[in-house]
């Protein structure tokens, strides 16, 4: 085995504008680099939804509530949702995707480097844009949901819905990009030897995600833009007068909005099963179903949308079909948990911050998809949806699913990331009021819901059963609130201070934790062939892999190579403590690998696009009727430009 | 086992596939959602405008006592699927001639694709025209709505692909199309049966189907 | 060793936090509650909500529990030798896929029977109840008898009502917590929903489907009464208001702070099961309300209005050339049909669909500046102001509640 190159000749590596400061980040194509701005964005999005929940909170402490006007507080809990959602959740995951995704799969790059900055430059404009409603006093108010015919020109004639829906369609159109990326990415840049059965559970679940992302987002892109037309140029798709049907709408989103549930909570699966494989010494117990239970979600996720729609009256058969899907898809989530649990079973489990995370999810996750159960049944449904009942399940699901994956991630790539570990002791604060004040949060909600307390109400009077619970949730909400400064405080830290983690800080198990940390912009000086589902443990402690099935070529080891110097005889496991910027290790240009091109290009690409849709907000202001057009007109011509120069350039530069 | 191969990251791929093929495809998946969503809602629409005019149906304003024939013109239209249709097998020869390296016919076929797609917008265009004058628009009822954003939308697919087979024929001028770029012609050719598919179907459910 | 504990004690903290909670729910009145159903309809999804919670138990059990143990069990000591390599186990796997699919089945039989039996048509001979919704408040009207009311929905016990359920504007839900499950109100389709309730009390109704800005003030009360006094009801509903003349004062209620309502304290005991007829009125009387029916939101501390008796038959001339008539209804008066028909208003206990006293102090406070005391409210303000020098007076809309509160 040949596991050495042999390092070029030194020489002067040419400095652009590109390499330092601001610059570096507006050009950068590093997935890597773009996986920070996703994690930082996302974070920043996370405080700004948390602030708009403690604020709900807040005016729901006590009955009849005075701290928002009934304006302000439809758009907080409609804000609050969308940010949760797109602007929190979602791009959590396309975080890890871009940080992980070629790592784990021994790649160097995604496969398309510019469009996938043209993906983060899209999402963040989209959510400025979005959130930019705040400043002219006018941010969405219609629900995360929009239904129609209420967001209509009619019936909302403000800028609210515009800012919400253009907001929404450009934050589509990243997706749908980043999408591409992805399943392009996992189908064609895994390493040799790494079959689809050997790839990480997080890269399979993401792998699941881009499908969903790539067949969900046209139905809602579709949804908007005759919304769109219907405000803008008076299309008829959702006008009462001319006899459309508002469930048109219902039906366009939910097909898109069922799916989203499963874009939003199999990426906390894929980490979870990454980190309690590692914390248990154990490899993850059944990986194929595991593997094929995401796969079933994926599937069974696009047969369950009029679940959301049983109070709509679609009849009895209708009700009945999607009461029975939804249970069916009960299944493969069950299997999962089981799976997580037998995977911890006979285990030797170190509660280090990142596993308390993942053993939290599976004890929230449980609650929610009980309950989710609860009103998969069609006429108890009917006592359930848009009560807090409802708000309580999908808590559990995304904050005590989504959000715990989310954290566990975090803490368990941080070090990857940033070279540093967190806080343990902080790490560990943050978890257990995380894990209290959540359930006292969402937990009396269940009650509130039963006892017959509709959603999205600003105000309730006394004597309604529900003061208790609700202020029982509002000191949750305190609790939460304290969380997130300890979990903010934690990651300014250690991301100043925190101990190195060298490059293997937990004993993974995967190709990600042989180089070193945070890795080289070329992640792989030697691309490495992988020989099984753990190539760590097997070249670290086989013992732990023994039963884990490996090819005929099984006796092999994973070459690791970094800089062209080391191999897997000389890797250094959790004893390398050393920050990678203390090792020197060649740079892409000394080992000869053509990396991308720094380019603004895709950035100036978003601007273009963004402008277009600026244009679009101005068609309705007296002010602007002459400029509207020239606007959008002149955010299209920037627009394709800034394509063609993108797409006319080379991705690398010249080389040999 | 030699680990050199790989080490020029960028050319190898797990599949032996270009990236763009195989994101090609990811995205004609995606766009089969699209026009999947577009057609369902027209569709579902179809036989519940409350105001005429009607695509097969003639219809009376009872109020101004206007008739208007049905609007669709199943002939001219056939005449516009042949040429689309025609398109596609333009798109075949241009990229057989790119495989050969004829510089000639590569250009020939390249720019009678993007003429036959051009020829298309143009009948496009005379029937939007033609039904405004007649009295529908996107406002007019819930049939001119769903009608014409799911033909725009086309249309605006076809636009879209005749200025990539514009860039392709300019390229080819330019510095010529080789074998080794026979990959962007693929990806176009691709692009081109989908969209030609797509008006199958939309020209089959809207047009022939009463 | 210390996590351990803090495992342990975690534990505890949280079912002690469930525990807690849960009498809390139990011990307190629950006046809305989903699980106390009052109609055959509510008992259906009942029935099926307690295989449910039944189930679910079960399965939060075996699963938490199982998740303790192991935590507890399988932590890492000194000394422990490596764990044993399963990497998996088909038989486990097929038995744990097969047991939520068992459970899952025992649920699904009875859910779609209970489907079938609920979205059945309605039983012959029952009462017909059209439920309309508008941007924020509630219409209902009787088709077999004539009769148009809003925000108050009067059923006899024992027959089967049959809802049939449209809307004016955008998409609203009714709701009645304790008359079972919920059905919407959809743009451009009628709905049904029918139950029989089956004993005599005073219920909330919500709309539960986000309507906009005032999505949260759109409530209403649902009084089932003795099939004599609902045919009294009626008749007394379909005849012309009748004008009971008495001066009616805004002043605050006596005691009460001027800038905070009265908050009716909480009864021990419940409220009587019969409402009592009041005079000859077959209508609700406001003041024997159960205190969670009563309505008493704040009004807003920039709105007042002097301490003024209003003279219902000044009122009612008033009235005949006010902009009122544009959009309400008061029988032989006026034909607006936009707002809530108020030919029986003063007859009603509530006020705004059930945020406020129907008292002459929040009346004329209404007409003054409705869309204060209700944000969005459709109907403009009519008070004197700044803006509005043409407005009412202070007196005048003192009048003009009288003699809205004299149409009994």
């Amino acid at each position: 085995m040949a596991t050495t190159v042999a390092a070029p000749p030194r020489y002067a590596v040419p400095h652009t504008k590109y390499e330092r400061g601001l610059w570096s980040w507006l050009a950068t194509v590093d997935h890597k680099k773009i996986g920070q701005l996703y994690l930082y964005t996302a974070l920043a999005f996370f405080l700004i939804g948390g602030l708009e929940a403690l604020i709900i909170r807040q005016q729901l402490k006590g009955p009849n509530g005075t701290l928002v006007s009934a304006e302000t507080y439809n758009q907080l809990f409609t804000m609050h949702g969308t940010t949760m959602i797109f602007l929190v959740i979602m791009p959590m995951g396309a975080a890890f995707f871009n940080y992980l995704i070629p790592l784990q799969i021994g790649a160097r790059d995604v496969a398309f480097p510019r469009l996938n900055a043209f993906s983060y430059w899209v999402f963040l404009l989209g959510a400025l844009f979005m959130n930019a409603g705040w400043l002219f006093g006018a941010a969405p108010d219609g629900g995360w949901f929009g239904y129609a015919p209420l967001t209509t020109r009619q019936f909302s004639p403000g800028l609210n819905i515009d800012f919400w829906l253009i907001g929404l369609q450009i934050l589509g159109l990243s997706s749908l990009a980043a999408g591409f990326n992805f399943v392009t990415t996992i189908i064609n840049l895994r390493a040799p030897g790494m079959h689809f059965m050997r790839m990480p559970i997080f890269t399979w679940m993401s792998f699941v995600t881009q499908f969903l992302l790539i067949l969900a987002f046209p139905i809602i892109t579709v949804a908007v833009t005759f919304l769109m037309l219907d405000r803008f140029f008076g299309t008829n798709f959702y006008t009462i007068t001319a006899g459309a049907d508002p469930l048109l709408w219902q039906h366009l989103f939910w097909l898109f909005g069922h799916p989203e549930v499963y874009i939003l909570i199999l990426p906390a699966f894929g980490l979870v099963s990454e980190v309690l494989p590692v914390f248990s010494r154990k490899p993850l117990f059944g990986y194929p179903v595991m593997v094929y239970s995401g796969i079933l979600i994926g599937f069974l996720g696009f047969g369950v949308w009029a679940h959301h729609m049983f109070a709509v009256g679609m009849g009895p058969i209708a009700d009945s079909v999607f009461g029975v899907t939804t249970m069916l898809i009960a299944i493969p989530t069950g299997v999962k948990i089981f799976n997580w649990l037998a995977t911890m079973h006979g285990g030797s489990l170190r509660f280090t911050t990142p596993m308390l995370f993942a053993v939290g999810l599976i004890a929230l996750f449980t609650i929610g998809g009980i309950s989710g159960i609860m009103h998969s049944s069609p006429p108890a449904d009917l006592q359930q949806t848009d009560t807090y009942f409802i708000v309580a399940h999908f808590h559990y699901v995304l904050f005590g699913g989504s959000m715990m994956g989310i954290f566990a991630g975090t803490y368990f790539f941080f070090p990857k990331i940033t070279g540093r570990l967190m806080d343990e002791r902080l790490g560990k604060i943050h978890f257990w009021l995380t894990f209290v004040g959540m359930n006292l949060t969402f937990f009396p909600m269940h009650f509130a819901g039963l006892n017959g307390m509709p959603r999205r109400i600003y105000q309730y009077q006394a004597n309604q059963g529900w003061d208790l619970e609700n202020l029982v949730s509002t000191w949750g909400a305190y609790i939460l609130t304290l969380a997130t400064l300890v979990f903010v405080w934690n990651f300014v830290k250690s991301r100043r201070s925190g101990a190195v983690a060298g490059r293997d800080p937990w004993g993974g198990a995967t190709v990600e934790w042989s180089i070193p940390s945070p890795p080289p912009e070329y992640n792989y000086a030697v691309i490495p062939t992988i020989t099984s589902r753990y190539p760590l443990w097997d070249a670290k402690s086989p013992e732990l892999t023994a039963d884990v099935p490996h090819t005929p070529e099984g006796e092999k080891r994973t070459d690791v190579s970094v800089g062209g110097k080391e191999t897997h005889a000389s890797f250094k496991g959790p004893s390398d403590t050393r920050m990678a910027s203390e090792v020197a290790h060649p740079s892409a240009h000394e080992l000869g690998i053509a990396m991308p091109t720094a380019t603004i290009k895709p950035l100036l690409a978003s601007i273009g696009l963004t402008v277009m849709f600026i244009g679009l907000i101005l068609k309705n202001n007296a002010n602007y009727q002459s400029l509207w057009l020239p606007i959008i007109l002149s955010g299209v011509a920037f627009f394709v430009v800034s394509l063609y120069a993108w797409l006319l350039s080379p991705l690398e530069p010249e080389h040999h | 086992m030699t680990a050199i191969p790989h080490t020029t990251g960028h050319h190898y791929t797990t599949t032996g596939l270009d990236h763009r093929k195989i994101a090609i495809w990811a995205f004609i998946g995606s766009e089969c959602l699209f026009f999947g969503s577009l057609i369902s809602t027209y569709l579902i629409y179809k036989g519940r405008s409350v105001v005429g005019p009607f695509p097969h149906e003639a219809w009376t304003n009872p109020a101004t006592g206007e008739t208007f024939p049905p609007i669709l013109d199943i002939p001219v239209t056939s005449a516009s699927t042949f040429v689309l249709l025609m398109s596609s097998l333009f798109m075949v020869l241009a990229h057989a001639s790119v495989v050969r390296g004829d510089r000639k016919y590569s250009k020939i076929w390249l720019a009678a694709t993007a003429l036959a797609g051009a020829t298309f917008l143009g009948f496009q265009a005379f029937e939007f025209t033609s039904f405004v004058h007649e009295g529908l628009t996107p406002r007019t009822n819930l049939f001119g709505s769903s009608f014409f954003i799911l033909t725009g939308f086309h249309g605006a697919h076809v636009t879209a692909g005749v200025i990539w087979l514009i860039t392709l024929l300019f390229i080819d001028f330019k510095r010529g199309l080789r074998p080794a770029d026979a990959i962007n012609v693929d990806l176009c050719a691709l692009y081109w049966h989908f969209v030609d598919v797509v008006w199958i179907a939309i020209f089959t459910l809207i047009y022939l189907i009463q | 060793m210390t996590s351990h504990y803090r495992t342990r004690r975690l534990a505890i903290a949280a079912l002690t936090a469930v525990i807690v909670v849960g009498l809390a729910a139990c011990s307190t009145t629950v006046p809305n509650t989903t699980l106390e159903p009052k109609t055959e309809f509510g008992r259906a999804i009942d029935d099926l909500w307690d295989t449910l919670l039944f189930w679910g138990t079960i399965v939060f059990i075996l699963v938490e529990t199982f998740l303790i143990y192991v935590v507890i069990r399988y932590r890492r000591r000194e000394g422990q030798p490596a764990p044993r390599h399963v990497h998996g186990n088909t038989t486990l796997e097929i038995a744990w896929t097969l047991a939520p699919a068992v459970i899952l089945a025992i649920i699904a039989v009875p859910t779609v029977k209970t489907i079938f039996v609920t979205q059945a048509d309605a039983p012959q001979g029952s009462l017909t109840v059209e439920v309309i919704g508008h941007q924020w408040w509630w219409e209902f009207r009787y088709p077999q008898y004539g009769v148009v009311t809003a925000n108050e929905l009067y059923l006899p016990v024992g027959r089967t009502a049959n809802f049939v359920l449209k809307t004016q504007d955008v998409l609203h839900s009714f709701w009645v917590p304790q008359l079972g499950g919920k059905r919407d109100l959809i743009t451009n389709q009628t709905n049904y929903l029918w139950f029989t309730p089956e004993s005599t009390y005073v219920w909330n109704g919500v709309c539960v489907e986000y309507c906009g800005t005032s999505h949260a003030n759109m409530r209403f009360k649902t009084f089932v009464v003795p099939p004599d006094q609902f045919e009294a009801w009626t008749t007394h509903q379909k005849a012309g208001p009748v004008f009971m003349a008495a001066p009616a004062t805004t002043a605050p209620a006596a005691g009460a702070p001027a800038t905070q309502e009265t908050q009716p304290a909480p009864q021990a005991s419940a409220p009587p099961v019969q409402p009592q007829t009041a005079g000859s009125l077959p209508t609700f009387p406001a003041e024997r309300l159960p205190v969670y029916a009563a309505s008493y939101n704040p009004v807003p501390r920039n709105l007042s209005i002097g301490d003024v008796t209003g003279d219902p038959a000044r009122g009612a001339q008033l009235y005949r050339t006010a902009p009122c008539i544009a959009c309400h209804v008061v029988q032989g008066v006026s034909a607006g049909i936009v707002g809530p028909n108020l030919t029986h208003f003063g007859s009603r206990t509530s006020l705004g669909a059930g945020l406020f006293p129907n008292d002459a102090r929040h009346v004329a406070l209404w007409i003054k500046d409705s869309p204060a005391m209700k944000p969005g409210s459709k109907m403009p303000p009519f008070g004197k102001s700044p803006a509005m020098p043409a407005g009412y007076d202070d007196q005048q809309l003192a009048d003009l509640a009288a003699y809205l509160l004299s149409l009994k």
